[in-house]
Protein backbone atom coordinates (compact mmCIF):
# COMPACT_ATOMS: atom_id res chain seq x y z
CA UNK A 1 0.00 0.00 0.00
CA UNK A 2 1.33 3.41 -0.90
CA UNK A 3 2.39 5.68 1.94
CA UNK A 4 0.25 8.81 2.06
CA UNK A 5 2.30 11.99 1.95
CA UNK A 6 1.40 15.65 2.11
CA UNK A 7 3.19 18.87 1.36
CA UNK A 8 4.06 21.29 4.19
CA UNK A 9 4.73 24.93 3.34
CA UNK A 10 6.51 27.06 5.95
CA UNK A 11 5.13 30.54 5.36
CA UNK A 12 7.65 32.31 7.59
CA UNK A 13 10.63 30.37 6.20
CA UNK A 14 10.44 31.78 2.68
CA UNK A 15 7.66 29.33 1.82
CA UNK A 16 10.05 26.39 1.97
CA UNK A 17 8.21 23.13 1.22
CA UNK A 18 8.65 19.61 2.55
CA UNK A 19 7.06 16.26 1.81
CA UNK A 20 5.90 14.51 4.99
CA UNK A 21 4.14 11.23 5.68
CA UNK A 22 0.61 11.38 7.03
CA UNK A 23 1.01 9.00 9.93
CA UNK A 24 3.91 10.74 11.70
CA UNK A 25 3.91 13.87 13.85
CA UNK A 26 4.95 16.98 11.97
CA UNK A 27 7.72 17.80 14.46
CA UNK A 28 9.50 14.52 13.72
CA UNK A 29 9.14 14.75 9.97
CA UNK A 30 10.26 18.37 9.75
CA UNK A 31 13.19 18.03 12.14
CA UNK A 32 14.46 15.03 10.20
CA UNK A 33 14.53 17.23 7.13
CA UNK A 34 16.62 19.82 8.93
CA UNK A 35 14.00 22.34 10.05
CA UNK A 36 15.11 24.12 13.26
CA UNK A 37 12.11 23.78 15.58
CA UNK A 38 11.62 24.23 19.32
CA UNK A 39 10.08 21.43 21.36
CA UNK A 40 9.79 20.32 24.98
CA UNK A 41 7.77 17.37 26.23
CA UNK A 42 7.14 15.57 22.88
CA UNK A 43 3.74 14.32 24.07
CA UNK A 44 1.51 17.31 23.42
CA UNK A 45 1.63 18.66 26.97
CA UNK A 46 3.78 21.77 27.04
CA UNK A 47 3.08 24.16 24.11
CA UNK A 48 6.79 24.76 23.37
CA UNK A 49 6.49 23.48 19.77
CA UNK A 50 3.29 25.40 18.97
CA UNK A 51 2.98 26.57 15.36
CA UNK A 52 0.27 28.49 13.54
CA UNK A 53 -1.74 26.59 10.94
CA UNK A 54 -2.85 28.97 8.20
CA UNK A 55 -4.11 26.42 5.66
CA UNK A 56 -5.00 22.75 5.71
CA UNK A 57 -6.09 20.28 8.38
CA UNK A 58 -4.18 18.39 11.07
CA UNK A 59 -5.20 15.74 13.58
CA UNK A 60 -3.97 16.92 16.98
CA UNK A 61 -6.34 15.03 19.23
CA UNK A 62 -3.47 14.01 21.48
CA UNK A 63 -2.52 17.56 22.48
CA UNK A 64 -3.58 18.68 25.96
CA UNK A 65 -1.76 22.03 26.28
CA UNK A 66 -3.71 24.51 24.14
CA UNK A 67 -6.71 26.39 25.46
CA UNK A 68 -9.73 27.24 23.34
CA UNK A 69 -8.55 30.74 22.54
CA UNK A 70 -5.27 29.40 21.21
CA UNK A 71 -6.95 26.67 19.16
CA UNK A 72 -9.31 29.23 17.64
CA UNK A 73 -6.30 31.39 16.80
CA UNK A 74 -5.01 28.49 14.69
CA UNK A 75 -2.30 27.04 16.90
CA UNK A 76 -1.29 23.41 16.59
CA UNK A 77 1.11 21.30 18.62
CA UNK A 78 3.62 19.89 16.17
CA UNK A 79 4.96 17.09 18.36
CA UNK A 80 1.61 15.26 18.15
CA UNK A 81 -0.12 16.86 15.13
CA UNK A 82 -0.35 14.70 12.01
CA UNK A 83 -1.23 16.22 8.63
CA UNK A 84 -4.56 15.30 7.05
CA UNK A 85 -4.03 17.44 3.94
CA UNK A 86 -1.37 19.72 2.49
CA UNK A 87 -0.75 22.33 5.19
CA UNK A 88 0.76 25.79 5.52
CA UNK A 89 2.40 26.66 8.84
CA UNK A 90 4.14 29.54 10.54
CA UNK A 91 6.72 28.03 12.89
CA UNK A 92 8.97 28.92 15.81
CA UNK A 93 8.52 31.56 18.47
CA UNK A 94 8.17 34.22 15.77
CA UNK A 95 4.74 32.64 15.11
CA UNK A 96 3.75 32.98 18.78
CA UNK A 97 2.43 36.54 18.64
CA UNK A 98 -1.18 35.52 19.28
CA UNK A 99 -0.26 32.52 21.41
CA UNK A 100 0.32 34.60 24.52
CA UNK A 101 -1.72 37.45 25.82
CA UNK A 102 -1.38 39.69 28.85
CA UNK A 103 -4.66 39.21 30.73
CA UNK A 104 -4.35 42.51 32.63
CA UNK A 105 -3.56 44.56 29.53
CA UNK A 106 -5.99 42.78 27.18
CA UNK A 107 -8.98 41.37 29.05
CA UNK A 108 -10.78 38.77 26.97
CA UNK A 109 -13.10 40.01 24.23
CA UNK A 110 -16.78 39.11 24.68
CA UNK A 111 -16.57 36.36 22.04
CA UNK A 112 -13.57 34.87 23.87
CA UNK A 113 -15.60 34.80 27.06
CA UNK A 114 -18.35 32.88 25.29
CA UNK A 115 -15.77 30.31 24.30
CA UNK A 116 -14.84 29.93 27.94
CA UNK A 117 -18.28 28.31 28.24
CA UNK A 118 -20.21 29.84 31.13
CA UNK A 119 -22.63 26.90 30.88
CA UNK A 120 -19.97 24.67 32.30
CA UNK A 121 -20.15 26.49 35.59
CA UNK A 122 -23.91 26.32 35.73
CA UNK A 123 -23.92 22.65 34.82
CA UNK A 124 -21.31 21.80 37.42
CA UNK A 125 -24.02 22.32 40.01
CA UNK A 126 -23.60 22.35 43.77
CA UNK B 1 25.61 14.73 67.66
CA UNK B 2 29.19 14.43 66.39
CA UNK B 3 30.20 15.91 63.09
CA UNK B 4 30.45 14.47 59.74
CA UNK B 5 27.40 14.57 57.54
CA UNK B 6 26.57 17.40 55.16
CA UNK B 7 25.40 20.81 56.23
CA UNK B 8 25.43 22.18 59.74
CA UNK B 9 24.47 21.13 63.26
CA UNK B 10 22.08 24.06 63.60
CA UNK B 11 20.93 27.25 61.84
CA UNK B 12 23.27 29.19 64.18
CA UNK B 13 26.22 27.15 62.86
CA UNK B 14 25.09 27.69 59.27
CA UNK B 15 25.18 31.47 59.77
CA UNK B 16 28.85 31.19 60.82
CA UNK B 17 29.85 29.24 57.68
CA UNK B 18 32.46 30.73 55.31
CA UNK B 19 31.18 33.22 52.75
CA UNK B 20 29.96 31.72 49.45
CA UNK B 21 32.40 32.05 46.54
CA UNK B 22 30.36 30.33 43.82
CA UNK B 23 26.73 30.01 43.06
CA UNK B 24 24.79 27.95 40.58
CA UNK B 25 21.84 29.23 38.63
CA UNK B 26 19.91 27.59 35.86
CA UNK B 27 19.61 29.45 32.57
CA UNK B 28 17.01 28.56 29.97
CA UNK B 29 16.63 28.75 26.22
CA UNK B 30 13.30 26.92 26.21
CA UNK B 31 10.66 29.30 24.86
CA UNK B 32 13.20 31.92 23.76
CA UNK B 33 13.44 31.01 20.07
CA UNK B 34 17.01 29.76 20.47
CA UNK B 35 17.11 25.99 19.99
CA UNK B 36 19.94 25.29 22.46
CA UNK B 37 19.89 23.23 25.65
CA UNK B 38 19.14 24.87 28.98
CA UNK B 39 22.22 24.94 31.22
CA UNK B 40 23.54 25.23 34.74
CA UNK B 41 25.68 28.37 35.03
CA UNK B 42 28.41 28.73 37.64
CA UNK B 43 28.68 32.36 38.75
CA UNK B 44 31.79 33.66 40.50
CA UNK B 45 30.67 35.56 43.62
CA UNK B 46 34.11 35.93 45.24
CA UNK B 47 34.87 39.68 45.18
CA UNK B 48 38.61 38.93 45.37
CA UNK B 49 38.48 36.92 42.16
CA UNK B 50 39.37 38.42 38.74
CA UNK B 51 36.20 36.81 37.30
CA UNK B 52 33.89 38.18 40.02
CA UNK B 53 30.32 38.76 38.78
CA UNK B 54 30.80 36.60 35.68
CA UNK B 55 29.55 33.24 34.43
CA UNK B 56 32.64 31.01 34.63
CA UNK B 57 31.18 27.69 33.50
CA UNK B 58 28.14 26.40 31.63
CA UNK B 59 26.94 22.81 31.88
CA UNK B 60 24.53 22.14 29.03
CA UNK B 61 21.78 19.58 29.42
CA UNK B 62 21.82 16.70 26.89
CA UNK B 63 18.74 17.88 24.94
CA UNK B 64 16.68 21.00 24.28
CA UNK B 65 13.33 21.99 25.74
CA UNK B 66 13.67 20.85 29.37
CA UNK B 67 12.75 24.22 30.91
CA UNK B 68 14.92 23.85 33.97
CA UNK B 69 13.18 25.58 36.86
CA UNK B 70 13.77 24.83 40.54
CA UNK B 71 16.65 22.74 41.89
CA UNK B 72 17.50 20.85 45.04
CA UNK B 73 20.32 19.01 46.78
CA UNK B 74 20.63 15.28 47.29
CA UNK B 75 21.42 15.97 50.94
CA UNK B 76 21.14 18.87 53.37
CA UNK B 77 21.51 19.47 57.10
CA UNK B 78 18.80 16.85 57.67
CA UNK B 79 21.64 14.36 57.01
CA UNK B 80 24.15 16.10 59.31
CA UNK B 81 24.32 13.07 61.57
CA UNK B 82 25.04 10.67 58.69
CA UNK B 83 28.76 10.51 57.90
CA UNK B 84 28.00 8.43 54.81
CA UNK B 85 26.17 11.30 53.09
CA UNK B 86 27.53 14.38 51.37
CA UNK B 87 26.04 17.35 49.57
CA UNK B 88 27.45 16.34 46.27
CA UNK B 89 24.61 16.24 43.77
CA UNK B 90 22.28 18.97 42.60
CA UNK B 91 19.03 17.79 41.00
CA UNK B 92 17.73 19.83 38.07
CA UNK B 93 14.26 18.82 36.94
CA UNK B 94 12.90 19.91 33.54
CA UNK B 95 9.30 21.08 33.97
CA UNK B 96 8.45 20.36 30.32
CA UNK B 97 10.56 17.29 29.52
CA UNK B 98 10.12 15.74 33.00
CA UNK B 99 13.79 14.71 32.79
CA UNK B 100 15.60 14.97 36.12
CA UNK B 101 19.28 15.78 35.73
CA UNK B 102 21.58 14.77 38.56
CA UNK B 103 24.67 16.98 38.54
CA UNK B 104 27.90 16.27 40.43
CA UNK B 105 29.03 19.59 41.89
CA UNK B 106 31.66 18.21 44.26
CA UNK B 107 34.34 16.74 41.97
CA UNK B 108 34.99 20.20 40.55
CA UNK B 109 32.69 22.81 42.08
CA UNK B 110 33.57 25.39 39.43
CA UNK B 111 32.76 22.98 36.59
CA UNK B 112 29.88 20.71 37.59
CA UNK B 113 29.37 17.59 35.50
CA UNK B 114 26.34 15.51 34.59
CA UNK B 115 26.12 12.35 36.70
CA UNK B 116 22.83 10.82 35.59
CA UNK B 117 19.54 11.62 33.87
CA UNK B 118 16.30 10.10 35.09
CA UNK B 119 14.27 10.08 31.89
CA UNK B 120 10.91 11.81 31.91
CA UNK B 121 9.34 8.97 29.95
CA UNK B 122 10.39 6.50 32.66
CA UNK B 123 8.94 8.72 35.40
CA UNK B 124 5.63 9.05 33.55
CA UNK B 125 5.42 5.33 32.86
CA UNK B 126 6.34 4.15 36.36
CA UNK B 127 4.60 6.75 38.53
CA UNK B 128 1.96 8.44 36.31
CA UNK B 129 3.48 11.82 37.20
CA UNK B 130 4.70 14.88 35.27
CA UNK B 131 5.67 18.49 35.90
CA UNK B 132 8.47 18.26 38.49
CA UNK B 133 8.86 21.26 40.78
CA UNK B 134 10.31 21.37 44.30
CA UNK B 135 13.12 19.02 45.35
CA UNK B 136 13.81 18.27 49.02
CA UNK B 137 16.04 15.63 50.53
CA UNK B 138 14.46 13.54 53.28
CA UNK B 139 17.30 12.25 55.30
CA UNK B 140 19.05 10.11 52.70
CA UNK B 141 16.27 10.01 50.13
CA UNK B 142 14.63 12.60 47.90
CA UNK B 143 11.09 13.66 47.13
CA UNK B 144 9.98 15.94 44.31
CA UNK B 145 6.58 17.56 44.00
CA UNK B 146 5.07 16.72 40.60
CA UNK B 147 2.27 19.03 39.49
CA UNK B 148 0.39 16.69 37.19
CA UNK B 149 -0.29 13.11 36.23
CA UNK B 150 1.26 11.71 33.08
CA UNK B 151 -1.37 13.56 31.02
CA UNK B 152 -0.82 16.89 32.76
CA UNK B 153 -3.96 16.79 34.90
CA UNK B 154 -3.85 17.90 38.56
CA UNK B 155 -3.20 17.12 41.37
CA UNK B 156 -0.13 15.01 40.57
CA UNK B 157 1.79 13.79 43.60
CA UNK B 158 5.29 13.20 44.93
CA UNK B 159 8.08 11.33 43.18
CA UNK B 160 10.26 9.33 45.57
CA UNK B 161 13.90 8.66 44.64
CA UNK B 162 16.46 6.66 46.60
CA UNK B 163 20.04 7.78 47.24
CA UNK B 164 21.16 6.12 43.99
CA UNK B 165 18.62 8.30 42.14
CA UNK B 166 16.45 5.35 41.24
CA UNK B 167 12.68 5.67 41.14
CA UNK B 168 11.14 4.19 44.27
CA UNK B 169 7.61 5.19 43.22
CA UNK B 170 5.07 7.56 44.69
CA UNK B 171 6.04 8.95 48.09
CA UNK B 172 2.57 9.86 49.34
CA UNK B 173 0.08 7.31 50.58
CA UNK B 174 -2.78 9.59 49.62
CA UNK B 175 -3.38 13.02 48.09
CA UNK B 176 -6.66 13.25 50.03
CA UNK B 177 -8.87 15.99 48.56
CA UNK B 178 -5.93 18.07 47.35
CA UNK B 179 -6.71 19.70 44.02
CA UNK B 180 -3.29 21.01 42.98
CA UNK B 181 0.37 20.73 43.88
CA UNK B 182 3.32 23.10 43.91
CA UNK B 183 5.79 23.71 46.75
CA UNK B 184 6.30 21.94 50.09
CA UNK B 185 8.42 22.16 53.21
CA UNK B 186 8.55 19.82 56.19
CA UNK B 187 9.31 20.35 59.88
CA UNK B 188 10.05 16.92 61.35
CA UNK B 189 9.88 17.79 65.06
CA UNK B 190 6.22 18.63 64.52
CA UNK B 191 5.72 15.64 62.17
CA UNK B 192 4.30 18.05 59.64
CA UNK B 193 4.61 19.03 56.00
CA UNK B 194 2.88 22.01 54.36
CA UNK B 195 2.12 21.97 50.64
CA UNK B 196 0.74 24.67 48.35
CA UNK B 197 -1.12 24.94 45.05
CA UNK B 198 -0.40 26.36 41.61
CA UNK B 199 -2.38 24.66 38.86
CA UNK B 200 -2.37 21.65 36.56
CA UNK B 201 0.39 21.66 33.92
CA UNK B 202 -2.36 21.72 31.28
CA UNK B 203 -3.51 25.02 32.80
CA UNK B 204 -0.23 26.86 33.37
CA UNK B 205 1.67 25.62 30.29
CA UNK B 206 -0.50 27.60 27.81
CA UNK B 207 -0.01 30.81 29.83
CA UNK B 208 -1.85 32.63 32.59
CA UNK B 209 -5.51 33.50 32.02
CA UNK B 210 -7.27 35.55 34.67
CA UNK B 211 -10.60 33.96 33.72
CA UNK B 212 -9.28 30.55 34.71
CA UNK B 213 -8.74 31.79 38.26
CA UNK B 214 -12.47 32.47 38.38
CA UNK B 215 -13.12 28.99 37.00
CA UNK B 216 -11.18 27.52 39.95
CA UNK B 217 -8.40 26.20 37.77
CA UNK B 218 -5.78 27.82 40.02
CA UNK B 219 -5.17 26.99 43.68
CA UNK B 220 -6.28 28.81 46.80
CA UNK B 221 -5.57 26.30 49.58
CA UNK B 222 -2.71 25.20 51.84
CA UNK B 223 -2.44 21.61 53.00
CA UNK B 224 -1.13 20.18 56.25
CA UNK B 225 0.31 16.68 56.11
CA UNK B 226 1.00 13.99 58.69
CA UNK B 227 4.58 13.63 57.55
CA UNK B 228 5.16 10.09 58.82
CA UNK B 229 1.85 8.77 57.52
CA UNK B 230 2.47 10.60 54.24
CA UNK B 231 -1.05 11.88 53.85
CA UNK B 232 -2.83 15.22 54.15
CA UNK B 233 -4.84 15.70 57.35
CA UNK B 234 -6.14 19.26 57.13
CA UNK B 235 -6.47 22.11 54.63
CA UNK B 236 -6.72 25.87 54.95
CA UNK B 237 -9.12 27.45 52.46
CA UNK B 238 -7.54 30.87 51.91
CA UNK B 239 -10.11 32.21 49.46
CA UNK B 240 -9.47 35.59 47.84
CA UNK B 241 -6.64 36.23 50.31
CA UNK B 242 -4.71 33.27 49.00
CA UNK B 243 -5.01 33.10 45.23
CA UNK B 244 -2.13 31.05 43.82
CA UNK B 245 -0.43 30.15 47.11
CA UNK B 246 3.07 29.32 45.86
CA UNK B 247 6.17 29.19 48.03
CA UNK B 248 6.01 27.76 51.54
CA UNK B 249 8.77 28.14 54.12
CA UNK B 250 8.96 27.11 57.75
CA UNK B 251 11.23 28.87 60.21
CA UNK B 252 14.69 27.27 60.08
CA UNK B 253 14.52 26.71 63.86
CA UNK B 254 13.42 23.06 63.93
CA UNK B 255 11.39 23.59 67.11
CA UNK B 256 9.29 26.37 65.60
CA UNK B 257 5.84 25.71 64.15
CA UNK B 258 5.71 29.09 62.37
CA UNK B 259 5.76 29.23 58.61
CA UNK B 260 4.82 31.46 55.70
CA UNK B 261 3.35 31.25 52.24
CA UNK B 262 3.38 33.85 49.47
CA UNK B 263 0.07 33.95 47.60
CA UNK B 264 1.24 35.15 44.19
CA UNK B 265 -1.88 36.62 42.62
CA UNK B 266 -3.35 38.03 45.85
CA UNK B 267 0.19 39.23 46.64
CA UNK B 268 -0.28 38.42 50.31
CA UNK B 269 1.87 36.65 52.84
CA UNK B 270 0.00 34.02 54.83
CA UNK B 271 1.43 33.10 58.25
CA UNK B 272 0.62 29.81 59.98
CA UNK B 273 1.49 28.37 63.38
CA UNK B 274 0.35 25.81 65.93
CA UNK B 275 -1.44 27.38 68.88
CA UNK B 276 -1.15 26.40 72.54
CA UNK B 277 -3.99 23.92 72.14
CA UNK B 278 -2.09 22.19 69.32
CA UNK B 279 -4.39 23.51 66.60
CA UNK B 280 -2.97 24.86 63.32
CA UNK B 281 -3.99 28.47 62.65
CA UNK B 282 -3.45 30.92 59.79
CA UNK B 283 -3.69 34.67 59.19
CA UNK B 284 -2.79 37.17 56.47
CA UNK B 285 0.13 39.28 57.67
CA UNK B 286 1.27 41.19 54.55
CA UNK B 287 -0.96 42.59 51.81
CA UNK B 288 0.65 44.23 48.76
CA UNK B 289 -1.90 46.49 47.08
CA UNK B 290 -2.50 46.28 43.33
CA UNK B 291 -1.10 49.30 41.49
CA UNK B 292 -2.73 51.26 38.67
CA UNK B 293 -0.93 51.17 35.32
CA UNK B 294 -1.40 54.05 32.85
CA UNK B 295 -2.18 51.73 29.92
CA UNK B 296 -3.88 48.81 31.60
CA UNK B 297 -7.60 48.56 32.31
CA UNK B 298 -6.96 46.24 35.25
CA UNK B 299 -4.65 47.28 38.14
CA UNK B 300 -1.41 45.35 38.29
CA UNK B 301 -1.03 42.81 41.10
CA UNK B 302 2.43 42.45 42.64
CA UNK B 303 2.70 38.76 41.73
CA UNK B 304 4.62 37.54 44.74
CA UNK B 305 6.13 34.45 43.21
CA UNK B 306 8.72 33.72 45.91
CA UNK B 307 9.45 34.24 49.61
CA UNK B 308 12.52 33.46 51.67
CA UNK B 309 13.23 33.37 55.41
CA UNK B 310 16.73 34.34 56.59
CA UNK B 311 18.69 31.67 58.43
CA UNK B 312 18.24 33.50 61.76
CA UNK B 313 14.44 33.58 61.16
CA UNK B 314 14.47 37.35 61.64
CA UNK B 315 13.70 38.53 58.10
CA UNK B 316 11.31 37.52 55.37
CA UNK B 317 12.11 38.56 51.80
CA UNK B 318 9.53 38.74 49.03
CA UNK B 319 9.30 39.86 45.42
CA UNK B 320 6.65 41.61 43.39
CA UNK B 321 7.49 40.38 39.92
CA UNK B 322 5.13 42.67 38.03
CA UNK B 323 5.59 45.75 40.24
CA UNK B 324 9.38 45.38 40.25
CA UNK B 325 10.31 45.55 43.93
CA UNK B 326 12.06 43.31 46.44
CA UNK B 327 11.07 43.77 50.05
CA UNK B 328 12.51 42.89 53.43
CA UNK B 329 10.25 42.49 56.47
CA UNK B 330 11.34 42.05 60.08
CA UNK B 331 9.36 39.02 61.28
CA UNK B 332 10.69 38.95 64.85
CA UNK B 333 6.98 39.00 65.67
CA UNK B 334 5.65 36.66 62.97
CA UNK B 335 2.12 37.96 63.59
CA UNK B 336 3.15 41.53 62.76
CA UNK B 337 5.86 41.87 60.07
CA UNK B 338 7.47 45.31 59.73
CA UNK B 339 8.71 46.57 56.34
CA UNK B 340 12.42 47.36 56.79
CA UNK B 341 13.78 47.47 53.24
CA UNK B 342 12.78 47.85 49.59
CA UNK B 343 14.70 47.88 46.31
CA UNK B 344 13.29 48.51 42.82
CA UNK B 345 14.57 46.63 39.78
CA UNK B 346 12.73 46.33 36.46
CA UNK B 347 9.01 45.70 36.68
CA UNK B 348 6.06 47.19 34.82
CA UNK B 349 5.64 50.36 36.89
CA UNK B 350 8.73 52.04 35.42
CA UNK B 351 10.48 52.70 38.74
CA UNK B 352 13.84 51.18 37.79
CA UNK B 353 14.07 50.34 34.08
CA UNK B 354 17.86 50.11 34.21
CA UNK B 355 20.02 48.60 36.95
CA UNK B 356 23.84 48.82 37.02
CA UNK B 357 23.87 49.70 33.33
CA UNK B 358 21.63 46.83 32.24
CA UNK B 359 18.17 47.45 30.80
CA UNK B 360 15.87 45.14 32.71
CA UNK B 361 13.32 42.88 31.04
CA UNK B 362 11.31 41.28 33.81
CA UNK B 363 11.17 41.99 37.49
CA UNK B 364 12.67 40.43 40.62
CA UNK B 365 11.65 36.80 40.60
CA UNK B 366 13.81 34.18 42.34
CA UNK B 367 16.35 34.98 45.02
CA UNK B 368 18.83 33.30 47.29
CA UNK B 369 20.23 34.76 50.51
CA UNK B 370 23.71 34.14 51.88
CA UNK B 371 23.83 32.09 55.06
CA UNK B 372 24.98 35.16 57.04
CA UNK B 373 22.00 37.11 55.70
CA UNK B 374 24.05 39.88 54.06
CA UNK B 375 23.85 39.18 50.31
CA UNK B 376 20.68 38.52 48.37
CA UNK B 377 21.14 37.36 44.76
CA UNK B 378 18.09 38.09 42.61
CA UNK B 379 17.12 36.90 39.10
CA UNK B 380 14.36 38.04 36.77
CA UNK B 381 12.75 35.20 34.78
CA UNK B 382 9.68 33.32 36.06
CA UNK B 383 8.56 30.70 33.56
CA UNK B 384 9.17 31.03 29.83
CA UNK B 385 5.48 31.12 28.85
CA UNK B 386 4.65 33.69 31.54
CA UNK B 387 7.78 35.75 30.78
CA UNK B 388 6.61 35.94 27.17
CA UNK B 389 3.16 37.12 28.25
CA UNK B 390 4.17 39.89 30.62
CA UNK B 391 7.68 40.85 29.49
CA UNK B 392 7.91 39.95 25.77
CA UNK B 393 11.10 42.03 25.42
CA UNK B 394 12.89 39.42 27.56
CA UNK B 395 13.37 37.42 24.33
CA UNK B 396 15.87 39.95 23.08
CA UNK B 397 17.31 41.08 26.42
CA UNK B 398 17.48 37.86 28.44
CA UNK B 399 17.57 37.61 32.21
CA UNK B 400 19.70 39.44 34.76
CA UNK B 401 21.19 38.57 38.14
CA UNK B 402 21.87 41.34 40.63
CA UNK B 403 22.91 41.44 44.28
CA UNK B 404 21.28 43.33 47.11
CA UNK B 405 23.27 44.15 50.25
CA UNK B 406 21.17 43.44 53.32
CA UNK B 407 21.72 44.63 56.87
CA UNK B 408 20.87 41.74 59.18
CA UNK B 409 21.38 43.77 62.34
CA UNK B 410 19.30 46.89 61.75
CA UNK B 411 17.35 45.94 58.64
CA UNK B 412 17.56 47.67 55.27
CA UNK B 413 18.60 46.71 51.77
CA UNK B 414 20.52 48.47 48.99
CA UNK B 415 21.36 47.43 45.46
CA UNK B 416 25.05 46.51 45.18
CA UNK B 417 26.54 48.73 42.44
CA UNK B 418 29.43 46.37 41.57
CA UNK B 419 27.59 43.14 40.84
CA UNK B 420 25.51 42.38 37.78
CA UNK B 421 25.41 39.32 35.51
CA UNK B 422 23.73 40.07 32.19
CA UNK B 423 22.40 36.84 30.70
CA UNK B 424 21.49 38.86 27.61
CA UNK B 425 25.15 38.56 26.60
CA UNK B 426 25.57 34.80 26.81
CA UNK B 427 27.58 33.10 24.01
CA UNK B 428 24.56 31.37 22.44
CA UNK B 429 22.31 34.42 22.75
CA UNK B 430 20.04 35.83 25.47
CA UNK B 431 19.12 33.20 28.07
CA UNK B 432 17.06 33.55 31.24
CA UNK B 433 18.44 32.88 34.71
CA UNK B 434 16.16 31.57 37.42
CA UNK B 435 16.80 29.83 40.74
CA UNK B 436 20.20 29.94 42.49
CA UNK B 437 21.91 27.64 45.01
CA UNK B 438 25.29 27.71 46.78
CA UNK B 439 27.55 24.68 46.93
CA UNK B 440 27.69 24.69 50.75
CA UNK B 441 24.02 25.05 51.53
CA UNK B 442 21.65 27.98 51.49
CA UNK B 443 18.54 29.48 52.99
CA UNK B 444 16.06 27.54 50.85
CA UNK B 445 17.49 24.02 51.17
CA UNK B 446 18.37 23.09 54.71
CA UNK B 447 16.01 21.43 57.15
CA UNK B 448 16.98 20.12 60.60
CA UNK B 449 15.65 16.90 62.09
Amino acid sequence: MAVTTYRVTLANRENATFEVVARRPLLESLREQGVDLPYGCKYGGCITCAAKLTAGIVDQRRQVALNKRQINAGYVILCVARPMSDVTLEIGVDSHGALYRNPFLDPLEPHDLRQASPHQRLDDGP
Amino acid sequence: MECCGPGFASPADAIKAPRETLLYTIAIYTGTGIQKPDYLATVDVDPESPTYSQVIHRLEMPGIGDELHHMGWNACSSCFGDAGMSRKYLLLPGVRSNNIHVVDTATDPRAPRLHKVIEGAEIRAKTDLSGPHTVHCLGSEIIISMLGDAKGEAPGGYLHLNDEFEIVGRWENSMGDIKFGYDFWYQPRHNVMFSSEWAAPNTFMPGFDLEEVGHLKYGRELHIWDFERREPVESFYLGEDGLLPLEVKFHHDPDSSHGFCGAALSSNVIHWWKDDAGKWRWEKVIDVENEPHPEWPIPVPGVMSAILVSMDDKYLYLNNWLHGDMRQYDISDPHAPVLTGQVWMGGLLGKAPEVNGVKMAGGPQMFQLSLDGRRLYVTTSLFSTWDNQFYPEIRERGGVMVMIDCDPLHGGMTLNPEFVVDFGREPNGPSRCHEARYPGGDCTSDIWL
